[in-house]
């Protein structure tokens, strides 16, 4: 299993260099004074990179340890909060969307419902004002709030 | 010679480099000694608020090197409490300082290990002091040849020394070097690897792509560790943080060795502080070794490894300041940051910015005499911090990177990336790769690119200029060395030594 990684990681690789030298062969220039303009060095990295994953698909090396179901479920969890606090981050503001992300990062971090809330409501507030204040950063009050800062 | 040094103090003892330093110092410790944020996420986290905050170039630099030099200090405190290393350099921290602990000796090993680290980076600091000007001098002589030829050893030095698998050492450094040709070439204008999106113009930001690299890829990493009790439960009474002087005179030597081991290390481009614990801790146990007491709580081999990596981190801005290539994944970081001030490291800085690189230094002098004086008696609060849990760290650091990506360009673009570049980074890691190449590779492969084609308009297209001159010759030479000879020397000798002996 572990050396499989590695195998399907080498031949995925030597795809990435072969996209990349096909892009680079691309590349329109119209004039150039340079003898090596800048398709060559992508180039030589493609191959150097295809060259590498090579040996990666004969004698691939070790992996660290793959995690199990529950916790892929989490690892996704944790993402979509993320993603969801970059969506959410302009539009509905700073504080709500902080306040909102640390409850549901704190919970998927197995924290009981009230510390969690406890949490996003005083790491939300703190550093909103630590950030605006503080540091003179401007942060997005939402579209729905008037700006009070 | 030293008049940068004089003018150095200058700039770091003036009241604002003073309370960067001291603030560093303080952060730094504290990022340290919090479970997976090493140096790298440190400064990643700090760099757009001092970026921000529109300090100059030199006071960053203070307040970031300070971050780098606390957290070498703070990462042994993991270490040797729970027997887990703050960070990659503490590695070998734990072989001897956690069994002191489980002694009952923690407060004296945390006390060694604060007067090791500081001897350590003490000799460090005097021999960037000395050696980078000379340094300096002998390469303002390379030219655009030199310098390909000087990355190249670079890599391959990186390659041989850090992490356990050369090739994945190498894939990443080449990744890192691909993700840097993404945006507009600045020879020809030509669009590179930027699939008509404008926002990949400029190509992939610095800062998302440290941030994105490190502090999201270790939330991810987090994650999986949630499941290890709690720090609180674990912790060994600290009692006083006292190491007495009989014990401190029987480390003299392997504190004094170690120094000087982990400078060179820290010189050598592309090795950091991991290498550096691994090296000093060998040699010693080779050295002092005699009662086979090592592994088992010898206060030498906790001192080290401690005076050697703290030791590494100054050496490794020897190279970074003088030839502008990053002695270790940390000062990759460092070296961007200092690009976004436009400021390219390099031989003419002492000369040119003699604030930046004299005032660097000085503050290093005045950093490490803080951290020891902030070690010794407040370890006890540091220790505190481990006992942090992970559901107020993790949203933490969600909430400065997300913050810190959005302020500099404000622009969810941006935080899209980063979202990206981190699951990039987690995937890069459980598949056994180390993320300081791919740093290395991303840092210096616009100016790897830069220098050979440079190198190659001043020759008409003749490759052969990449090793005319002496210095270029002997680059290559030992970047062929290093790549062979690990794999060529056990070869040797196992055929010298017959199998059954």
């Amino acid at each position: 299993m572990r050396l499989a990684a590695d195998r399907i990681l080498g031949l995925a690789l030597i795809g990435l260099a072969a996209f990349a030298a096909f892009n680079a062969s691309q590349f329109q220039v119209t004039f150039s004074y340079e003898p090596v303009g800048p398709k060559a060095f992508p180039m030589l990295l493609s191959a150097l990179l295809a060259g590498l994953s090579l040996v990666l698909v004969f004698r691939p090396g070790e992996n660290g340890e793959w995690p199990d179901k529950r916790t892929t479920l989490k690892l996704v969890a944790v993402l979509l909060v993320l993603l969801a606090y970059a969506l959410l981050f302009t539009r509905l503001g700073f504080l709500i969307t902080t306040f909102l992300t640390v409850l549901s990062l704190a919970r998927l971090f197995e924290a009981s419902w009230a510390k969690a809330l406890l949490g996003g409501i005083l790491m939300a507030v703190g550093s909103y004002y630590l950030f605006t204040l503080g540091l003179g950063i401007a942060l997005p009050g939402g579209h729905w709030l008037p700006d009070f800062n | 010679m030293f008049d940068f040094l004089i003018h150095g103090f200058e700039v770091a003892l003036s009241p604002m480099n003073l309370g960067l330093a001291f603030l560093g110092a303080l952060l730094g410790t504290l990022f340290g000694a919090l479970p997976g944020i090493g140096p790298i996420n440190g400064i990643a986290i700090l760099m757009p608020l001092a970026y921000t905050l529109g300090l100059p170039a030199e006071s960053a630099l203070i307040l970031l090197a300070g971050v780098y030099t606390g957290a070498e200090y703070g990462g042994r405190m993991s270490s040797i409490l729970l027997n887990v290393p703050g960070d990659a350099g503490a590695v070998m921290t734990t072989l001897d300082g956690h069994p002191l602990a489980k002694k009952g000796l923690a407060g004296p090993a945390l006390g060694l290990s604060a007067v090791s680290s500081f001897v350590g980076a003490t000799i460090a600091i005097i021999g960037l002091t000395l050696f980078a000007p000379l340094l300096a001098q002998v390469a303002v002589m390379f030219g655009p040849a030199e310098f390909f030829a000087l990355m190249v050893f670079a890599f391959s030095s990186m390659a041989v020394m850090m992490g356990k698998d050369p090739i994945k050492t190498g894939i990443g450094a080449v990744l890192g070097v691909l993700i840097a040709m993404v945006g507009v070439d600045s020879g020809t204008g030509v669009m590179r690897y930027t699939f008509g999106m404008a926002e990949l113009y400029d190509g992939i930001d610095f800062v998302v792509m440290i941030i994105g690299l490190f502090a999201i890829s270790e939330i991810l990493l987090m994650l999986e560790h949630a499941n290890r009790q709690d720090a609180g439960d674990t912790m060994p009474p600290l009692g006083r943080v006292m190491v007495s002087l009989k014990e401190l005179l029987h480390c003299k030597w392997t504190m004094l060795r170690s120094g000087v081991i982990g400078f060179i290390v820290g010189v050598l481009p592309g090795t950091g502080a991991s290498v550096a614990g691994a090296v000093t801790y060998t040699t010693e146990k080779r050295l002092s070794d005699k009662d086979n007491t090592f592994g088992t709580g010898d206060m030498r081999g906790l001192a080290a490894p401690e005076a050697g990596n703290n030791a590494s981190a100054a050496g490794s801005f020897v190279p970074m300041l003088t030839l502008g290539i990053p002695g270790s994944g940390t000062t990759a970081v460092l070296l961007g940051a200092l690009m976004l001030y436009n400021i390219t490291p390099g031989p003419m800085l002492f000369s040119e910015r003699p604030e930046v690189a004299g005032g660097l230094i000085a503050s290093l002098y005045i950093g490490n005499i803080v951290l020891l004086a902030l070690n010794l008696p407040l370890a006890g609060v540091f220790a505190k911090v481990l006992t942090i849990p992970r559901w107020v760290l993790v949203p933490a650091i969600a909430i400065l990177a997300f913050v810190g990506v959005y302020q500099l360009h404000s622009d969810l673009m941006a935080i899209y990336l980063m979202l990206i570049i981190g699951i990039f980074g987690y995937a890069l890691r459980k598949l056994g790769f180390s993320l300081a190449p791919v740093i290395l590779g991303y840092v210096l492969g616009g100016l790897m690119e830069d220098n050979l084609r440079r190198a190659l308009s001043i020759s008409g297209g003749d490759a052969g200029i990449l090793w005319q001159s002496g210095i270029s010759i002997g680059l290559w030479i030992a970047a062929v060395l290093l790549l062979v000879l690990p794999w060529l020397v056990p070869k040797l000798l196992s055929r010298k030594t017959p199998v059954h002996a």
